[in-house]
């Protein structure tokens, strides 16, 4: 059954097109990469996805509703979309007990999800003294708030030292094992050939390919599956 | 109720909102000690004498100028979303927005009226105290008080709506203050001066107004005889903060999300 699927989905910013007629699907149970070069419309689609940005034209459907319509949000969908998203001035537990007053959740699951992030010792630091990848790590523990069933994660591995992204990797597949569907977006081809079960490959707001690792990358590598699909993609 | 304690844990653990509360406070004390040392300095008889009952009510008037650090805060609430870069959590947690305005809303016309009350009580023991120090001062007149305390929490929290609503049209926190400071320093006086009876229609008019003080003086223009009733004056208050916020729901609220 599709978690997540985007449907004939469009979103234009004044005359730039960024997605275009997007229709893609993902998998419960199962990480799925949204790759994709610098403006193919990534960040946008899980955006209009989220209900922060409203479609031109099309739907992104979510657990088969809108964003909007879901019930206490959080406690479904976790979602990480950037590092910026907590106040600096407010340490990083202050601001997951924010979000957790917001979604009726209780204090001591953000003292739980500090520990899942291995936060716990800057937990009492203001959120502006994080470096990036705690930042990153922050972020994660906001989306696993509510112990959702779907995380949705754009650039995840951003800011992250060769150690954060093997502890992210050993994270996510945790979580998938767990039986959650993971869409987490990335320019690092290499990381998500290890990490990711599907694949769905967008160029210029539109869908390039999409299936399970195998199927894209046949023999090869995913970088070379990715450049062949993008270089001179449609526009 | 989730979201309106969600933002209260922001307003609360937020260092800028005690810093805030401290410069109102610092104002409207400022405010009660000094204008009976410029009405004694005086040679001149324009603002009359501290024998004046009036003119007595008129010091203790002033405890409420600190109005403008209610609006200040209403659109720190707001535009401090879009500043921290929160309003991508703030809108994922609830993504029904007018629910997530509503919450603030209530926030902050609650933080505004305590704001205004704090301010103005200390204002007024401290303008009570300086006029200890000067001899044959008139007593004020039994209303001012009330009045001051209604006027207080009624001007901080509408004034605080006001704020949140400018701060959610206005998502630029640095233009959304000085644009409020523009308005209320430079604009108004100089709407009051081209059309003087407009005065009473205005934010800081329906403020004075809701005082019902009795001042008049030639020589620097001012009258308070012609000034709206306090209640009136509390209605065209709530009306600015209705219409304020009626603008940001079908407008700002409905933008994307950066």
């Amino acid at each position: 059954m599709a978690a997540i699927e985007f449907l004939d989905l469009g979103k234009k910013y004044g005359k730039v097109r960024s997605v275009r007629k997007l229709t893609a699907s993902i998998t419960e149970g199962k990480i799925t990469g949204l790759l994709g070069p610098n403006g193919a419309g990534k960040s946008t689609s899980l955006r209009c996805l989220l209900g922060l940005a409203k479609p031109t034209s099309g739907e992104a459907k979510i657990l088969g509703v809108h964003y909007k319509e879901l019930k206490n949000p959080l406690t479904q969908i976790g979602a990480v979309l950037d590092s910026r998203g907590f106040h600096g001035g407010l340490t990083g537990k202050q601001n997951l007990k924010v979000m957790a007053a917001a979604a009726k959740i209780p204090d001591a699951r953000v003292d739980e999800v500090l520990k899942l992030v291995d936060l716990e010792a800057a937990a009492n630091k203001k959120a502006k003294g994080y470096s990036l990848g705690m930042k990153q790590r922050l972020s994660l523990a906001g989306a696993l708030l509510g112990n959702p069933k779907v995380l949705i994660l754009d650039e995840p591995a951003n800011g992250l030292d060769p150690i954060g992204i093997a502890w992210l990797r050993g994270f996510l597949r945790t979580l998938a094992n767990e039986g959650k569907t993971i869409l987490v977006s990335s320019h690092q081809l290499a990381e998500m050939q290890s990490t990711v079960d599907d694949v769905i490959i967008i160029n210029h707001g539109m869908l390039m390919a999409q299936g399970s690792m195998k199927e894209i990358i046949g023999e090869g590598t995913l970088e070379d599956a990715f450049l062949k699909l993008t270089a001179g993609g449609a526009r | 109720m989730n979201l309106v304690k969600a933002e209260l844990r922001k307003l609360v653990y937020s260092r800028s909102t005690y810093g805030l509360l401290l410069a109102s406070i610092f104002v409207a004390v400022l405010s009660t000690v000094v204008t009976p040392i410029v009405i004694e300095q005086d040679e001149t008889g324009v603002f009359g004498s501290l024998e004046d009952r009036a003119m007595v009510d008129g010091v203790y008037a002033n405890a409420i100028s600190s109005y403008i650090f209610a609006i200040i805060l209403g659109i720190l609430i707001m535009s401090g979303e879009f500043r921290h870069g929160t309003a991508v959590a703030t809108f994922l947690a609830s993504p029904k927005r007018a629910r997530v305005l509503i919450a603030k809303l209530v926030v902050t016309a609650l933080a505004g009226a305590l704001f205004q009350i704090i301010s103005a009580g200390l204002s007024v023991l401290t303008g009570y105290y300086t006029l200890t120090f000067f001899e044959n001062v008139a007593s004020p007149s039994e209303s001012v008080f009330i009045n001051l305390a209604v006027a207080s929490v009624l001007s901080g929290a509408v004034l605080g709506l006001v704020g949140v609503a400018i701060g959610s049209l206005i998502r630029n926190q640095l233009i959304a203050i000085v644009s409020t400071l523009v308005w209320l320093f430079v604009l108004e006086p100089i709407v009051l001066l081209l059309f003087v009876d407009a005065g009473k229609w205005l934010p800081t008019g329906a403020i004075t107004g809701m005082l019902a003080l009795e001042f008049e003086s030639e020589a620097i223009g001012v009258s308070t005889a012609d000034y709206l009733s306090p209640g009136i004056s509390a209605l065209v208050l709530l009306g600015y903060g209705a219409v304020f916020t009626a603008v940001a729901l079908v407008t700002s609220m409905r933008r994307d999300i950066d």
